[in-house]
């Protein structure tokens, strides 16, 4: 049933990235940007449905595999994404974030759990849980669309320097702000990163007996909080435009790698039945 | 055409005319107004407006004939003969039309004539010498540029050297608020370039020259502060935006100088901007990061391609433009038929009116009220359904674009039609048969 519904959601995202990026391809028609937003707003409410009915049909446990973690990581990165764009007028990063969280949504739409979820651990139920979990997908999604403003930058420094004044140089919004808006992502993304491994810790403690054991999850954890605390450091001392850009996509890419290498079985504690 | 009058436009441009004419009958303010009234109580003129701005004289008059406003022009100066041009009718909605859109100004697609038209209409307004016929005219004009706006790219882009530096800083800084900018040099095109950034919100413009005189007469012009030639360093290191035109034959920013300025500001962005010939700025600045720099070519390139561009566009607007003169001419003879109708329903009502009350008083004391009623129910009927047929079938040549049928209809029924009541907007094209005509004399 879940899933049905999230296909749904799919659907308003394909929209909303529809709108958004024909929006960029023909900024004389203002109208698409609202639309994009408004069917981006929609998709958040019917995704927030999918994952309140999968929580009732497997009673949370989805969210320890890979595909709830997609789930809920493009449904923070959609939220997010309409919290800022409440704030900023910048509907043309519309265009490059919605197709993301499209791409990261895929694989969870065909992917089905076929009834090997198992139950979560007592020992790992305790209230700080659901915090740990989302926080830690909230930073990645800051993460996300941080690397996305950052290719933005890249794109639009290319056409400003390289004199080309083409039809991007137009559409892109200012190289300031986008490199204000990375900044501002990042300094985010680090907030609630921070909670995430604090978190971490305290469970750890409590389930592995030490806080710290070098499991490799929390190795790749404290790497990516190290270099995001460095990147929020560096601002301070003068760093930004495009060195700040590049190292907003190594951030990014170290985060998805470790992802994908730490979903293969066996390599940490951190998921399975956390022995 | 109702009562022989026409639309007739006498003018003179920077496409027909030396400046040297065009100075001796360019008005403004009070004399503008003046000229209206002129122009307005001149023999067979019903409304008038005159636009006026520096690459342009033209005299619009609803009039009966062309002489007046061909007579504001050779009353002012005998000069202008030979620099005018004249156009009636169709052919004048559609040059305004024109006009208003930017296609035939100087810099095509340049955006302050529509304000300059507008102001126009607004003078013509306040001195009373524009009338109905004027206002939908210049409404459909407004309108038309704003569709030839929004709808091609005819006003896309930077159209001039400043523009293009403007457009070039915007994405670099966005906004320009809490931004110094830096004149380097006494050129015209980097004064220019300050002000238009001064208008966009810099914060403060520092100029900077080897003549301290010249610099603070510079200041002064541009609304900056002048500062002295040895501090160029620090200044160099204050400003976002430096814009070089001095006359130095050789590179006043080196890469050096830069590298070390950079060094000062911890890598704040800025944009250097060379407009002089030869170079001010060493071309191998723009290697070094979070430098942006410019020279004038590629500055003039992105104008040339602009001007490529708008002018591949500009078909695509006068296309906009015939639609726009095509609706207009078909709405004002939808208009003038419609006060034959009221002339006709008018008084087919009065002689309705007046036989039954003739009948009345013969027979009115023996019959009841109700019998009363009928026979003013069965006067009105009858008009009701002779003038049906020739209601419908009038709205429908009018609308079709046929003047004829309605002249005839006057002439067939000995009606005159009255001018359109001047409280019409232009929006409703097909105004119902229940609107009166309006009192005769409420346009002069």
């Amino acid at each position: 049933m879940s899933i049905l519904v999230l296909r749904l959601a799919a659907l308003f995202y394909l929209g909303a990235a529809i709108a958004y990026v024909v929006y960029f391809a023909r900024p004389r028609h203002g109208w698409l940007a609202g639309a994009g937003q408004a069917l981006l707003g929609v998709a958040f409410l019917v995704h927030a449905a999918a994952i309140g009915l999968g929580c009732k049909e497997f009673g949370g446990t989805e969210f320890f595999s890979l595909r709830g973690g997609l789930v809920v990581l493009s449904w923070l990165a959609a939220g997010a994404f309409l919290v800022l764009s409440r704030m900023y007028r910048i509907p043309t990063v519309g265009a490059f974030v919605t197709p993301l969280i499209l791409i990261v949504l895929l694989p969870a739409l065909f992917l089905t759990h076929a009834g090997k979820l198992e139950a979560i651990p007592e020992e790992i139920r305790r209230p700080v849980l659901p915090v740990h979990i989302l926080s830690a997908f909230l930073g990645i999604a800051f993460f996300a669309i941080a690397a996305g403003v950052a290719v933005m930058y890249l794109l639009q420094e290319r056409e400003v320097k390289g004199k080309r004044f083409g039809a991007l140089f137009s559409r892109l919004p200012s190289l300031d702000s986008l490199d204000q808006l990375n900044q501002r992502l990042v300094r985010a993304g680090f907030v609630v990163f921070t909670v995430a491994l604090v978190t971490g810790t305290i469970i750890a403690k409590g389930v592995w007996k030490s806080a710290w054991s070098w499991d490799p999850q929390q190795v790749s954890s404290l790497v990516v909080w190290l270099l995001y605390g460095a990147m929020v450091q560096l601002r301070h001392t003068g760093w930004h435009g495009r060195r700040y850009a590049m190292l907003t996509l190594v951030g990014f890419a170290l985060v998805i790698g470790s992802m994908l290498a730490l979903s293969i079985p066996g390599t940490t504690r951190h998921g399975g039945d956390y022995q | 055409m109702s009562h022989g009058r026409e639309l007739y436009l006498v003018g003179l441009s920077h496409k027909s005319a030396p400046v040297s004419v065009r100075e001796r009958v360019a008005l403004s303010g009070d004399s503008l107004k003046d000229a209206l009234v002129g122009l307005h109580g001149a023999e067979g003129v019903s409304e008038a407006m005159v636009v006026s701005t520096c690459n342009r004289v033209e005299v619009y008059v609803y009039s009966r004939s062309v002489e007046a406003a061909r007579r504001f022009f050779l009353d002012r100066t005998a000069e202008a003969q030979g620099h005018l041009y004249e156009r009636t009718g169709p052919d004048a909605v559609r040059h305004l039309f024109r006009v208003a859109s930017s296609l035939d100004s100087m810099v095509l697609g340049e955006p302050q004539i529509l304000g300059q038209v507008k102001e126009a209409y607004g003078v013509a307004s306040s001195a009373q010498s524009a009338g109905t016929y004027i206002s939908r005219l210049a409404n459909r004009a407004f309108a038309t540029a704003k569709r030839v706006r929004s709808e091609t790219e005819v006003a896309r882009g930077a159209g001039s050297v400043s523009q293009v530096a403007v457009e070039l800083v915007e994405k670099i800084f966005g906004d320009l608020k809490g931004r110094d900018v830096l004149l380097v040099g006494a050129g015209k095109m980097g004064a220019l370039s300050a002000k238009a950034l001064r208008d966009l919100g810099a914060d403060r413009i520092l100029v900077t020259n080897r003549s301290s005189e010249r610099a603070a007469a510079l200041a002064a012009q541009v609304g900056g502060r002048a500062e002295p030639w040895d501090a160029l360093d620090s200044l160099l290191v204050l400003a976002d935006v430096v814009l070089v035109s001095t006359g130095a034959p050789t590179y006043v920013l080196t890469r050096e100088l830069t590298a070390r300025v950079m060094k000062g500001r911890r890598q704040r962005s800025v944009c250097l901007i060379d407009l002089a010939v030869p170079r001010n700025v060493d071309p191998e600045c723009a290697s070094l990061e979070n430098v942006y720099a410019y020279d004038i070519d590629d500055l003039q390139k992105v104008v040339a391609q602009t001007h490529q561009a708008r002018a591949g566009e500009a078909i695509r607007a006068e296309a906009i433009i015939e639609a726009e003169a095509m609706t207009f001419a078909r709405e004002r003879e939808t208009r003038e038929a419609l006060p034959v109708l009221a002339a006709l329903r008018r008084r087919a009502e009065e002689i309705a009116r007046a036989e039954a009350e003739r009948t009345l008083a013969h027979v009115g004391d023996r019959l009841d009220d109700k019998g009363r009623r009928s026979v003013e129910a069965m006067a009105q009927a009858i008009v009701n359904k002779l003038l049906h047929g020739p209601t419908a079938r009038l709205k429908e040549a009018a609308a079709s674009g046929d003047a004829t049928l309605p002249g005839a209809a006057a002439e067939l029924f000995g009606v005159e039609a009255d001018e359109p009541s001047r409280s019409r907007r232009p929006s409703d094209r097909k105004a119902d048969d229940a609107e009166g005509a309006p009192s005769p004399g409420s346009h002069p």
